[in-house]
């Protein structure tokens, strides 16, 4: 990578991850590479996180909640003025797209990596990024651009006609959206996501637009420096979602043509360069079944799904982000590189919850994490075995991505890596992942944002019982690996030690019928 | 060394005995079904299961963890939880079938009895050490001793089958 001489010269000392979990271990590891040195914060719950272990310095903030400790500006202001950082990166979610929050970094004094607060608020509502969108020949979806009354919501709903999708203009994650398949259904539901909306963000504002479906989430990943360069980093999509949730990432798109690509890409880098954004980004679309995207909303950060497009280019976008927030321009690393996606990279996010039990989530002692290993896996992980998961934060415990030359085969990598992967102790997704690859209609990529919603089968997984011989490999597991338990009394930490010893010794009995395979 | 786990399974109780056979080979009882299994554990954690059927050998890598009174098993890319039934543990004392089991991880302190000897249902046949208390192993069962797998030191997992009482004949 063009990018590693940089690290002879590193252009920031020190950078603060203003995050935890996978992502901060994920940007601390992007950050080495680069001869920078990470500083991780972290909440009280949080002292042995992951994240904390990866970083070369670490600076606790107390708290557990969010709001006491990663969304606290002062306390990662002052964790970053007393370890003598002299950026920060902010990972996604908490503070990442906040402009506030930003700018208070800027008067701190420090760079931060990721976009400048003005794009950040032009692309922040909704309706201000669907304005930008068509100031840019940015194709959005057919709906309202104005505050409306209900009166005229129903009127303009009537000239789009059905189906239609009801959205809080200032919301996010699904709440206060609702589709309308009648046009008599329409008052209420304007009636029911205002209540919602109101409730869920204090504001009110609705807005209306044509329901596209059956549509794809198919996103284009940016990155643009601070001299007016932006670049297309192409397609991922993103269909397989549950309540606006991402369950499956990969890239390429397998209905993606070259010629879609350009066109889609062009539509993000003119949109970005509208609003003069710098930094890593992405702009969602709907792709509809004749091959029309639609504009849905620029997210002005690292996603959680950068690996699959890190795989397929092989770029760094941490790398990246570090170059361009040092005023590095674009052109000197990726003009002369050939960034057409290569082969087919799949993400599976990892979640402590059942999809058997309605997704219930779970939090506790995670005591066993056993990661796949093989050509063509990267498991971002941000837990271990022994971890206690807590409570407060959200439910996603690693990112398990692999990489191969087509995506039949990244699908088959996937599943068996899928099943290689063992989290035990709290309930997680991995099963039910697992049967969302294995599934026909995903192998034949007949993918659509409400998949699952059409398929309960496969969040319910089947319901025979287990046959003897996993009976008794649990007995067995048991009795050969007592060390597995996590008894942690000193007398079974004595006999972990002893078996461990007795492993080595018994090696010639495990040749045997190794050699015979 | 020999453990019991009795498990749940849909509407019935499945009693499930591992016991060593030498080396890396176990006999595993699951209900009336006897399995001959392999059984290895990795450096790494898991356990490596050799099922052999004639000339072929099956390997798989298990996966498993105690959580209170369950196990949770990882096999063949499946997860499953299984319980012990309600009001005893995946061990347990004597169920009066004759089968002394370790009811949690602990020292053995004392051996009262000795394959051979005459034993009546509340007499103790073994003293345990756990949790700094001592706990006092019965027979559950009047019969005759059929064989003691443990001794005086011994660490003993929960649900180990310490001894075996052969109950005496119900008109003898």
């Amino acid at each position: 990578m063009v990018l590693l001489p940089m690290a002879k010269n590193p252009p920031f000392r020190r950078v603060l991850i203003a995050n935890r979990g996978e992502i901060a271990v994920r940007v601390a590891r992007g950050l080495r590479e680069l001869g920078i040195e990470s500083i991780a914060v972290h909440s009280d719950c949080d002292a042995r996180c992951a994240h904390v272990l990866a970083a070369d310095h670490a600076v606790a903030l107390g708290g557990d909640v969010a709001a006491d400790s990663y969304l606290d500006f002062d306390k990662i202001l002052g964790a970053a003025k007393q370890t003598g950082a002299d950026a920060i990166h902010p990972g996604y979610g908490f503070l990442s797209e906040n402009a506030q929050f930003v700018r208070a970094v800027r008067d701190a004094g420090l760079t931060f990596l990721g976009p400048n607060p003005e794009a950040m608020d032009r692309l922040g509502s909704k309706k201000s990024a669907r304005e930008e969108a068509i100031a840019a020949g940015v194709p959005v979806i057919p709906g309202t651009e104005k505050d409306l009354s209900d009166e005229e919501l129903v009127k303009v709903g009537h000239e789009i006609g059905v189906p239609l999708m009801v959205k809080a203009s200032a919301g996010g994650g699904g709440r206060g959206m609702r589709r309308v398949d009648r046009l008599e259904d329409l008052p209420e539901a304007i009636a029911a996501g205002r209540r919602e909306a109101k409730a869920g963000f204090g504001d009110d504002r609705m807005i209306l637009e044509r329901a596209v479906t059956p549509a794809r989430h198919i996103e284009i990943q940016v990155i643009g420096d601070l001299h007016g360069q932006v670049y297309s980093l192409h397609e991922r999509e993103c269909s397989v979602q549950r309540r606006h949730q991402k369950v499956l990432e990969e890239a390429p798109s397998a209905v993606v043509d070259p010629d879609l690509r350009q066109r889609m890409g062009d539509a993000a880098v003119a949109l970005c360069q509208r609003v003069g954004y710098d930094n890593a980004g992405t702009c969602e679309f709907l792709l509809d079944d004749d091959g029309n995207f639609y504009f849905l909303e620029v997210n002005t950060r690292l996603q959680v799904e950068h690996p699959v497009t890190e795989l397929v280019t092989g770029v760094d976008l941490v790398h990246l982000q570090v170059h361009v927030a040092a005023g590095g321009k674009l052109d000197d690393l990726l003009a002369d590189r050939d960034l057409t996606p290569r082969g087919h990279s799949i993400e599976a996010r990892i979640c402590a919850e059942s999809p058997e039990q309605g997704y219930l989530p779970a939090a506790g002692l995670l005591r066993l994490a056993h990661e796949a290993k093989g050509p063509g896996i990267r498991v971002d992980t941000g837990v271990y075995t022994g971890w206690e998961v807590p409570v407060h934060y959200d439910s996603m415990l690693a990112k398990l991505i692999v990489w191969a030359p087509t995506r039949e085969m990244a699908c088959t990598r996937l599943s068996q890596a899928l099943a290689d992967t063992a989290y035990l102790g709290i309930p997680t997704n991995i099963d039910f992942l697992r049967r969302i690859v294995d599934d026909p209609a995903f192998r034949n990529f007949e993918l659509s944002i409400d998949m699952l919603d059409h398929r309960p089968e496969l969040a319910a997984g089947p319901s025979d019982p287990p046959d003897d011989l996993t009976l008794a490999a649990a007995v067995l597991a048991q009795a050969v690996a007592p060390q597995a338990t996590g008894g942690g009394s000193a007398a079974s930490a004595g006999r972990a030690a002893a078996q461990s010893t007795a492993i080595w010794q018994d090696l010639n009995g495990f040749r045997s019928f190794g050699g015979r395979r | 060394m020999k453990v019991r786990k009795d498990i749940v399974r849909g509407d019935e109780t499945v009693p499930v005995i591992a016991e060593h056979v030498e080396g890396d080979r176990w006999r595993v009882r699951v209900g009336e079904n006897v399995l001959e299994l392999g059984a290895h554990a990795l450096p790494g954690g898991g356990v490596r299961l050799v099922q052999e059927n004639g000339d072929d050998r099956q390997v798989r890598t298990v996966h498993g963890v105690a959580a209170g009174q369950d196990l949770i098993v990882r096999l063949d890319g499946r997860t499953h939880k299984l319980s012990p039934p309600a009001g005893r543990g995946p061990g347990g004392s004597a169920g009066g079938d004759g089968m002394i089991l370790a009811p949690m991880t602990g020292t053995v302190l004392k051996v009262e009895c000795q394959p051979g000897d005459t034993v009546a249902a509340d007499q103790t046949l073994i003293v345990l050490s756990a949790m700094k208390m001592e706990h006092k192993l019965t027979a559950g069962v009047a019969g005759t001793v059929q064989s003691v797998d443990t001794e005086v030191g011994g660490t003993v997992e929960q649900g180990a089958i310490l001894v075996v009482v052969e109950p005496e004949a119900q008109n003898g």
